[in-house]
């Protein structure tokens, strides 16, 4: 028995992912280049140095009150004020995924190949018109919503959460309708080899596969959504963007970071939630 | 059997199917909640509708959305004149530099997220990694645990505040230039890839790892020996996802005055030239399909460009 030498492995000098990273960061480096960015311009200038420090130091010392030294008279509390504003940016996210949700239903139904499979010619162009629509509702982004509505009926709680649920509907839609798309096909064969109508093989066949994946997509977008909701503030509805706008524009730092440590704590809580919902739903 | 039997039957199968109260309890928690959102928030949803302001948009589209010259009843021709001038004069700075802020902004994004990840990650950051059952004391536990759930807290942060509010404070601190723009995109982006790195080495089976461990391998070797090469795919899939969604929202950050698209929309509401608005939140459309297929190509690419581990 003759023992070969051990040859290890033929391997390029610049295998196919070192190019890939290479082309990613000279892109980037490019892309940087070409709209202005300066290493120079990233340290502030004059007094941007002492408020940059002033900044990073509140992180540790979040404000518990107002910093100001008089508020106008009936005011709240500063913590009560940020937790209703936080309540506020939480109860626009849900309003906007619940109907964001009943939209998103019937759009991802008529979207996926699933639904559509062996109906002809008419239901492919039913199907590629939704998909067009549903393109159209996520590719323009909530803010942009946010100020077309403002153009056109000016910017009240309603339209605000109409700008949060309509491209959330688009997201929803089309994912939902690519879950549709990618469940396990044998059980809706199965029930249509038995003769089961078109309806009961999606209800029973699809639906069922497919709702673990369908419902946990839908909370980790909540969590986007209790996001989108407190950038809102910035365009005047009264979440907590709003107090952080205020707050930074006064250089209240402290408050600032009161404000961002309760979103990063809600969007925890909601993020710990739908993580153990997700294991339950897969175990 | 008579069918009041197999009634019967079926209504003992029914109390008997497996129930989560984990499940049902956040069920029920979250129906509550919604219904609560929408008692509590007084949206006035049903007054707009009720308010006759949605009949206006007829109005709104034909005489403010609809393209100067198609208002002035110049025909088709002088519409593709003004839309090529409106893609000369804005669209086409806007488009190239929305697609550059993305692009650097998620190539930053990467390099933070690659010294994020094996820091946060549970995989390397133990006292003996990929060594089963050993024991070791408390204090070394205790430590890798502190240092690992700080870099899991820095990842949280970055990606807990939106994109839009990081642009916002780094603007004041920093003032107006593309930085504001680019970093903010790359924290937050850096965050989420960080994070979803980290799960990635976390999900890597054992073998690979364990094997070059019991060669003596350090923490470096195993994440550039082992780690790394076994999941490449996996954060390349993570990467081209994120770039789309980068590409989305760098289209709004211009509306604080940096220069992107959104700068351009404002800019034209502020001269109440709502057709040129609206052609350049189509242009926005525009882009973020585009990047949504590259998106698609580069996916499929990274999918093919090696072997990934069956985990997750």
């Amino acid at each position: 028995m003759s023992t070969r030498p051990a040859v290890p492995p033929s391997r390029p000098l610049l295998g196919r992912r070192t190019v890939l990273v290479a082309a990613i960061l000279a892109l980037g480096a490019v892309s940087g280049l070409a709209v202005g960015l300066r290493p120079a311009d990233l340290v502030p200038h004059g007094r941007g140095w002492e408020l940059t420090l002033e900044f990073l130091a509140a992180a540790l010392r979040p404000a518990l009150d107002h910093e100001a030294v008089s508020v106008p008279p009936g005011t709240p509390a500063f913590p009560l004020q940020v937790g209703a504003a936080l309540l506020r940016t939480v109860a626009y996210a849900l309003a906007a995924m619940s109907l964001a949700v009943v939209a998103a239903a019937p759009l991802a139904l008529l979207a996926s190949g699933a639904w559509w499979r062996g109906r002809g010619r008419l239901g492919s162009g039913v199907r590629w018109a939704v998909r067009g629509l549903v393109v159209v509702l996520r590719s323009v982004h909530e803010l942009l919503w946010a100020v077309l509505f403002l153009a056109a009926f000016g910017l009240s709680p309603a339209t605000g959460l109409l700008a949060l649920a309509l491209p959330y509907a688009g997201t929803l839609a089309k994912v939902w309708s690519e879950i549709l798309d990618e469940a396990d096909p044998r059980p809706a064969a199965a029930l249509e080899a038995l003769g089961a109508t078109p309806l009961t093989r999606f209800l029973f066949g699809i639906l069922p596969v497919a709702l673990p994946d369908v419902s946990a997509y839908a909370f980790y977008r909540l969590e986007c959504c209790v996001r989108s909701a407190a950038v809102l503030g910035f365009f005047g509805i009264p979440t907590i963007g709003f107090l952080i706008a205020r707050s930074f524009e006064n250089l209240h730092y402290r408050e600032v970071w009161a404000q961002l440590w309760a979103l990063v704590a809600v969007v925890l809580v909601l993020e710990g939630w739908s993580a153990r919902l997700r294991r339950r739903f897969v175990a | 059997m008579n069918a009041a039997a197999r009634l019967a039957e079926v209504r003992a199968l029914r109390r008997r199917r497996p129930r989560d109260r984990f499940l049902r309890g956040s069920l029920t928690a979250l129906s509550a909640f919604v219904l609560g959102a929408w008692w509590w928030g007084d949206f006035g949803l049903v007054r707009l509708f009720a308010s006759g302001r949605f009949a206006r948009i007829g109005a709104f589209l034909r005489d403010q959305v609809a393209p100067a010259p198609l208002r002035e009843g110049e025909g088709w021709g002088a519409a593709a004149a003004w839309a090529a001038e409106a893609w000369r004069t804005m669209g086409y700075e806007a488009a190239w530099r929305t697609l550059a802020i993305a692009l650097a902004a998620m190539a930053l994004a990467g390099v933070l997220a690659a010294c994020v990840a094996p820091l946060a990650s549970g995989a390397l950051m133990t006292c003996d990694p990929f060594v089963p059952n050993t024991r070791h004391s408390t204090v070394c536990h205790v430590g890798w645990v502190v240092l690992r759930s700080l870099a899991r807290l820095g990842a949280v942060l970055m990606r807990a505040v939106p994109e839009y509010v990081w642009a916002f404070l780094l603007l004041g601190l920093l003032g107006p230039t593309a930085w504001p723009a680019v970093l903010a995109l790359a924290v937050h982006n850096g965050g989420i890839l960080g994070r979803l790195g980290a799960d990635t080495f976390e999900n890597v089976p054992s073998g690979v790892p364990a094997a070059l461990r019991s060669l003596g391998a350090d923490r470096r070797q195993l994440l550039f020996a082992a780690l790394l090469p076994t999941t490449f795919p996996r954060h390349l899939l993570f990467f081209f996802y994120r770039l789309e969604t980068c590409v989305r929202e760098a289209t709004v950050l211009g509306m604080l005055g940096i220069v992107s698209l959104g700068y351009w929309v404002m800019e034209a509401r502020a001269r109440f030239r709502y057709d040129e608005m609206v052609f350049l939140v189509l242009l926005g459309v525009v882009l973020v399909l585009l990047a949504d297929v590259a998106s698609h190509l580069a996916r499929r690419f990274a999918e093919r460009s090696g072997p990934d581990h069956r985990g997750r």
